[in-house]
């Protein structure tokens, strides 16, 4: 396993040299492909060290894999429309991406980076604060989501049995669509975090985003609630950060995907935008003390 | 000697005062922590809700028994947090050289380095187990209890991590393993046993001591049984003096550092 994420590993940095070599848009990215691709070697280093978080991944999996088995009593019995099998793969695949892609610097980075003072230094760097943070984010989940994506494979095959209904030709899209979740979260986490301008600490509104993200969307997938609260569920980030990427994964279709990807890209908008006026308030808010 | 013991007990409980103290220097992050835990926390009162609409009862237990798993859990982690948090870094300590400022300490070493933190948020797991208790079964006897459970849940996950944290004065890289069983721990005693057979249900009482933590006493709270009374008890005894030997073992075995620190 750790064998196949170094090979992807060295496609990551290979694809980030060409990408830092390309003119026109490519050029305005180059500081952050450079910043990825530090992150990137960075987090290749320790891929021991990631391994050892396949043991809490392993653990949850075990105690949910144990829980679905007692609740579907009967083979064949359906609950909220999900099969067994389906139920657990698709627990499995939104804890992959919660465990995988922990966005751990974004919460943090930008609340230590704004109490510590270091952010009087960052604001002057010929790059975007915002960005810097989010081009770290995405260089480590690059190393870390492929361990876990083979990880929940090889478990699940081995645990769970094959998935009812997977296309393989899906996988693209679903790879987009994981991808695009991923930044989502990251865009809504960050703006938590650089209410650190106005507020000491933002930890605790980070664990009420977790826990709304984890309970609603990660455990469970939306269509298991009562059906008014659903409405209401499709229009928060739970939709597009775990729910969507894991429903195309349990049961594709592609007018599901298609208004998985459009609520995806409008709140990657939304969020584009929240974060722009967040940040601008808050360096307004910014003052030196020096030391 | 019973002098000496009173004495220690008043340092530490004054140890733990001082570390409160100095959390609530900023008086709203402190609330915040607190609050934000226990609806933290809350959360997962929805995930119960959605799984007992589906069944009526979960691996043996109703709705008020899983609340009650979820209160001694919450409150036994709270309470080990709240009086020996730096168990949980122990490993930090002995790699980076830093217990010498506590080896020079006119008192009980481990008592020292134990209640040497308190971490703010955990102050709301407790309370928040504590309410959970009351209002989904409260009795007097079931309460004092709860009490007891708590106190020996929380000696048993603190015994765990200071046996997996010594284990750094023989092994560098020891850590994550501590960090995994506390968590296995809270992953496995937020759902009933129930739902767990063959070798699992080994593993949750005789690896991960969870079953002794959490389970046992929820059997015991809600039908008394003291021959098994007895055995939450023994064991944590057991457990705790396996991992006070283990330190001290350990202990012979730490080289001071060159870290000049000073604890004020």
């Amino acid at each position: 396993m750790t064998g196949q994420s170094g090979q992807s590993g060295r496609m990551l940095l290979g694809l980030t040299k060409i990408l830092g070599k390309c003119s026109l848009p490519c050029r305005w990215m180059r500081k952050y492909i450079v910043i990825y691709r530090s992150v990137v070697m960075e987090n290749m280093q320790y891929m021991a060290n990631i391994a050892m978080g396949f043991v809490s991944y392993f653990v949850l999996n075990f105690v949910f894999m144990n829980l679905w088995n007692y609740m579907y009593g009967t083979s064949g019995e359906l609950i909220a429309g999900y099969g067994k099998e389906q139920m657990i793969w698709y627990v499995m695949i939104t804890e992959m991406i919660w465990f995988g892609a922990r966005p751990a610097v974004v919460a943090r980075q930008a609340a230590i980076d704004i109490r510590g003072g270091n952010i009087a230094y960052m604001v002057n760097k010929p790059y975007y604060y915002p960005f810097y943070i989010l081009a770290k984010y995405t260089g480590e989940w690059s190393v870390q989501l492929p361990m876990y994506a083979a990880l929940a494979a090889v478990m699940g095959t081995t645990m769970v049995g094959k998935l009812p209904g997977f296309h393989v030709t899906a996988v693209p899209v679903i790879i987009l669509c994981v991808v695009l979740g991923i930044t989502i979260n990251a865009v809504f986490k960050l703006c938590i975090g650089l209410f650190s301008f106005w507020i000491e600490d933002t930890h605790p509104f980070q664990w009420l985003y977790d826990k709304l993200i984890l309970v609603v969307g990660v455990i469970f997938p939306i269509e298991i609630f009562p059906e008014k609260l659903q409405p209401f569920f499709k229009l928060t980030p739970i939709y597009t950060v775990c729910y969507g990427p894991a429903k195309l994964v349990v049961d594709f279709s592609p007018g599901k995907c298609l208004e998985i990807l459009c609520a995806q890209f409008l709140y990657l908008a939304l969020g584009s935008v929240l974060i722009y006026v967040v940040y601008r308030k808050g360096v307004r808010k910014l003052y030196v003390n020096g030391g | 000697m019973l002098t000496a013991v009173e004495n220690q007990l008043w340092v530490c409980l004054l140890s733990v005062k001082y570390n409160i103290m100095r959390e609530m220097t900023n008086k709203v992050t402190f609330l915040t922590n607190i609050v934000f835990m226990m609806l933290n926390n809350a959360a997962f009162i929805v995930q119960w809700l959605i799984l007992f609409r589906l069944r009526e009862e979960i691996g043996g237990y109703t709705m008020k028994e899983v609340m009650l798993l979820w209160g001694l859990t919450a409150s036994s982690y709270g309470l080990s947090h709240i009086l020996f948090a730096r168990v949980f870094t122990l490993h930090e300590l002995v790699v980076n050289g830093k217990l010498d400022a506590y080896l020079v300490l006119p008192k009980n070493v481990l008592l020292s380095v134990m209640t040497s933190a308190t971490e703010t948020s955990s102050i709301g797991d407790f309370l928040y187990g504590m309410v959970i208790m009351c209002v989904f079964s409260f009795g007097v006897g079931r309460f004092f209890l709860f009490l007891l459970f708590t106190l020996t849940g929380a000696l048993i996950i603190t015994a765990l991590a200071l046996l997996t944290g010594s284990l750094s004065f023989w092994l560098v890289k020891s850590e994550m393993l501590g960090t995994h069983m506390t968590n296995s721990m809270i992953s496995f005693g937020t759902y009933p046993d129930g739902i767990f057979h063959g070798t699992a249900k080994f593993l949750l009482y005789f690896i991960i001591p969870v079953g002794m933590a959490i389970y046992q006493p929820v059997h015991i709270m809600v039908s008394f049984d003291g021959g098994m009374l007895l055995r939450v008890l023994g064991y944590t005894a057991l457990l705790t003096a396996v991992a006070v030997a283990v330190f001290y073992r350990g202990l012979r075995r730490y080289s001071s550092g060159n870290l000049m620190e000073s604890r004020i």
